[in-house]
């Protein structure tokens, strides 16, 4: 499955930056003065090193934070604060301990106010397509760490957000239940016809990972844009197609970004200007 | 909804429980070996009345004997125009007091621990007074407390209810300061009002540690009410114990204390297994677990 | 709220306080006794009952008591607060420092086997589940009201909490501490002397303060069920008279003895304990202010 460009603009940046004022007192600028587009239905993946400001632009986003100059549109709408319409995948575990899993997935439901029979039925739904519809009734504290995400990845889809954020989800797991979730992830996301896809925004450090997701990577050093790379690669995306040419090329350009191996070659290849 | 669902290995599901939370420490497991050395304790007790004269150290068959006899009436109370007359009855009185002091102390305690750990103006002024209150032991107030409410049941419980109140409102405003961030935020992505944080959120992700401090606070909940009684008090334990002294009875202190001392741990138990099964959720060590 | 701001803010809600007791006093005129206002003033506090403080000297030093015919006298009240305040202060951290040793040592004798440890476990906790404060007439019983009952009761009151203290922290050890020593060859006592001991320095630091509390309780609680001298006493004593105002002012110098000994203890045991990870040190200083009201 591949993207098809859509015209509508989902996420608009403009000159948005963040600074932050540290304990000591001095001041520190974590995002600076970035300005992009996401078209709906994109699959875009962050990457940076640590100390980028990758999490800090996904919570300006999200509308959890506001920006110090600049600002956020969503659907045309500005951000100024959190809501259903933007989903949010945290890299702590946010999965409520005092409530069962089900009551979890459908809590966003029911803020909005949505009939019990009703919410019980989309949440039982996801739970379903997530693979945990065995421990509806769990406790959170029964579940491992990866059950834990696609339950959080299961609520945010529940509650119907057409925007949906990552921070670093799959960061404290093991490489085979990250690649599990990768499936459920892209899984979820290619339900929904090319009109109503939800747009992703998927922050993380592994370079792999986010090749195999993205439609399209946004690199980030010290705050600010330093490279967009497209992915034209169809979908699915097996350990294979990570060794393709286009995909070896834009490793060996991530990998230079992040102060790697390569860095020579990122210098040269920008000369030729491929 | 169209989709597969993704499949878990089968052995994978096979070893999860469902509903029921795994077994963890309860607070109060007996150990065989416990039992050995209560009965230790009993035997070296019995030991040390051969060497100490039992107007210092009664045997533990006379205490017993005597908690038989004087459980529901008491000569020697009676004698001294006690109403109650009865180890039953003073321990009933005792206990009305430190149920009532605990439940409403405890409110008041929580709900400002919870207000002041989200406004920081009133922050500000309640922990300076409460920290200063809390540096000395709340027993300085008991002889204020006896001039201005009188001898009689109002100054124990407000004695008690003062501690109770302090001691809970730090564990509250200390468990609302550890609730992990990550919760609210999670919630109001999700379209919770703030309504909603404070009882979805904030109530039950404070629950554990609350319950904890009712726990702990119970426990030093009846030292204080014993010694409020003391000083001032027609009825009760502690002025079954007052009593007793005053004729240098240790027999009967030692029944009194006993009785005393037998109904906190029942009471700690009764806590310890409700508050557990109220928490069944919890992740972290159970409320109030030792 | 930034640090300075916050001590401010203290500062400003300190001397609130102390204006709205103030306005308090003014407002509550009721007397429990002719001349004895249920909330004194500062203007009453600084000068009529200091003074009154002297009936509290029994004499000596070329003052003479109130009792026998003297006048009362700011000399004789300060001698009077002097004296009473170090019997208090003395019996406190004699009966501090005799129950720490006491509770540790049983503590680590006790966890030097799994066996007794388990043994003594459950007694243990039993026996901590008795109210201290109910046992004061007990006490006096084997003890007498004199220094030694009240010594004795505090350190039976600390000793109590110190043994629980040292029993769990010997127990919570990382074992990974233990199986390293012994891989390299330590026998059972060189591991207690170089890997326990140390490792249970910072919760002992904590036993401490939360044991602060208990001692401040125990202490007042014996000397307000008997005893011939001391702040407790002053407060009991007077009690009886009604003499809210006196026993107002001593029970701030009470305050004001306990809330210096935390300082001290608290700040003692943090320079004490720089090296400790940071888990350790922030147990500290939060458990003071939990410690604090569990007395």
């Amino acid at each position: 499955m591949l993207f098809e460009p859509v015209e509508k603009s989902m996420i608009v940046l403009n000159g948005v930056s963040r600074i932050f004022r540290r304990a000591d007192g001095q001041l520190v600028r974590a995002v600076a003065d970035i300005t992009l587009e996401i078209p709906q239905g994109q699959f875009v993946c962050l990457v940076g090193p640590s100390g980028c400001g990758k999490s800090t632009l996904l919570q300006m986003i999200a509308g959890l934070i506001l920006p110090s100059n600049g600002s956020i549109r969503v659907a045309d709408s500005l951000v100024t604060e959190p809501s259903p319409e933007r989903g949010v995948v945290f890299q702590k575990d946010s999965v409520f301990p005092w409530m069962r899993v089900i009551d979890n997935v459908e809590y966003g439901l029911k803020c909005r106010g949505i009939a019990k029979g009703e919410r019980r039925t989309i949440a039982r739904d996801y739970l379903r397509l997530v693979g945990l519809s065995h421990v509806e009734h769990a406790w959170p504290r029964e579940l491992s760490g990866g059950m834990l995400k696609r339950v959080a990845v299961a609520t945010v889809f529940a509650n119907g957000a057409s925007v949906l954020l990552l921070d670093e989800p799959f960061g404290a797991l093991d490489y085979v239940t990250k690649r599990q979730l990768h499936d459920v992830l892209l899984k979820l996301w290619a339900q929904s016809d090319s009109e109503n896809r939800r747009t992703v925004l998927f922050v993380t450090h592994d370079v792999d990972e986010a090749l195999t997701l993205a439609d399209r990577i946004l690199v980030l050093h010290s705050g600010q844009l330093v490279d967009d790379l497209d992915i034209s690669v169809p979908r699915p995306r097996t350990a294979d197609s990570l060794l393709l040419a286009e995909m070896m090329n834009r490793k060996h350009v991530l990998l230079a970004h992040l102060g790697l191996e390569g860095a020579t070659a990122l210098a040269a290849q920008m000369e030729v200007g491929s | 909804m169209k989709g597969e669902s993704i499949e878990l290995p089968a052995s994978a599901a096979a070893t999860i429980p469902i509903g029921r939370a795994n077994r963890r420490t309860t607070p109060w497991r007996i150990d065989p070996f416990g039992i050995l050395g209560i009965f230790l304790l009993v035997s070296v007790w019995q030991l040390l009345t051969i060497f100490v004269p039992s107007s210092l150290l009664p045997a533990p068959h006379a205490v017993t004997g005597r908690i038989a006899k004087d459980f529901f009436s008491a000569q020697e109370l009676t004698y001294f125009g006690l109403p109650d007359a009865s180890l039953l009855g003073s321990m009933l009185y005792t206990v009305e007091n430190v149920v009532i002091a605990v439940i409403v102390g405890a409110m008041l305690g929580a709900v400002a621990g919870l207000v002041t750990a989200r406004f920081r103006l009133a922050r500000s002024i309640f922990d300076l007074v409460v920290l200063t209150a809390g540096t000395v032991p709340i027993l300085v107030a008991a002889p204020f407390f006896l001039i201005w409410f009188g001898v009689g049941r109002a100054s124990a419980v407000m004695l008690v209810l003062l501690y109770v109140a302090v001691t809970l409102y730090l564990f509250a405003q200390k468990a609302a300061d550890n609730l992990d961030p990550v919760f609210e935020e999670s919630a109001r992505t999700l379209g919770a009002t703030s309504r909603r944080i404070v009882w979805d959120m904030l109530i039950p992700g404070t629950v554990p540690q609350i319950l904890g401090g009712v726990r702990i606070a119970l426990a030093g909940a009846w030292g204080l009410e014993a010694i409020a009684e003391l000083l001032g008090s027609q009825y009760g334990i502690g002025k079954a114990v007052e009593l007793f002294a005053g004729v240098t009875d240790v027999e009967g202190i030692f029944a009194a204390l006993l009785v005393l001392g037998v109904v906190a741990v029942v009471f700690d138990a009764i806590t310890a297994f409700c508050f557990g099964k109220i928490t069944a959720w919890s992740v972290v060590a159970r409320p109030g677990g030792r | 709220m930034s640090a300075v701001l916050r001590h401010r803010t203290s500062l400003l809600v300190l001397v609130g306080m102390a204006g709205f007791w103030q306005i308090l006093s003014m407002i509550f005129r009721a007397e429990a006794l002719p001349g004895e206002p249920m909330v004194p003033g500062w203007q009453v506090l600084v000068t009529k009952t200091f003074l009154s403080l002297s009936d509290y000297w029994q004499g000596g030093l070329g003052v003479e008591s109130v009792a026998s015919g003297g006048r009362p006298s700011y000399l004789a009240s300060f001698l009077a607060v002097i004296s009473n305040s170090l019997d208090t202060v003395i019996r406190l951290y004699t009966g501090l420092f005799l129950g720490a040793v006491i509770g540790t040592l049983l503590g680590l004798a006790v966890s030097w086997s799994g066996w007794t440890r388990r043994i003594v476990e459950l007694p243990a906790q039993f026996l901590r589940t008795m109210p201290l404060l109910a046992m004061v007439p007990l006490f006096q019983l084997w003890f007498g009201t004199y220094f030694i009952g009240k010594v004795a009761f505090v350190a039976y009151g600390v000793s109590v909490i110190f043994f629980a203290g040292v029993v769990n922290a010997v127990k919570n050890v990382p074992q990974i501490y233990i199986d390293n020593a012994r891989t390299l060859g330590a026998t059972k006592f060189q591991l207690y002397r170089t890997v326990i001991l140390p490792s249970i320095f910072p919760e002992l630091r904590s036993t401490i303060l939360l044991s602060l509390g208990t001692a401040w309780a125990a202490e007042l609680g014996a000397e307000y069920l008997g005893a011939q001298s001391g702040l407790g006493y002053i407060i009991v004593y007077s009690e009886q008279f009604a003499y809210l105002d006196r026993m107002f002012f001593v029970a701030l110098l009470f305050t004001l003895y306990a809330s210096i000994s935390y300082a001290i203890f608290n700040n003692l045991s943090l320079r004490l304990l720089r090296w400790a990870p940071r888990a350790g040190r922030d147990v500290l200083v939060e458990l003071k202010g939990i410690g604090n009201a569990l007395s």
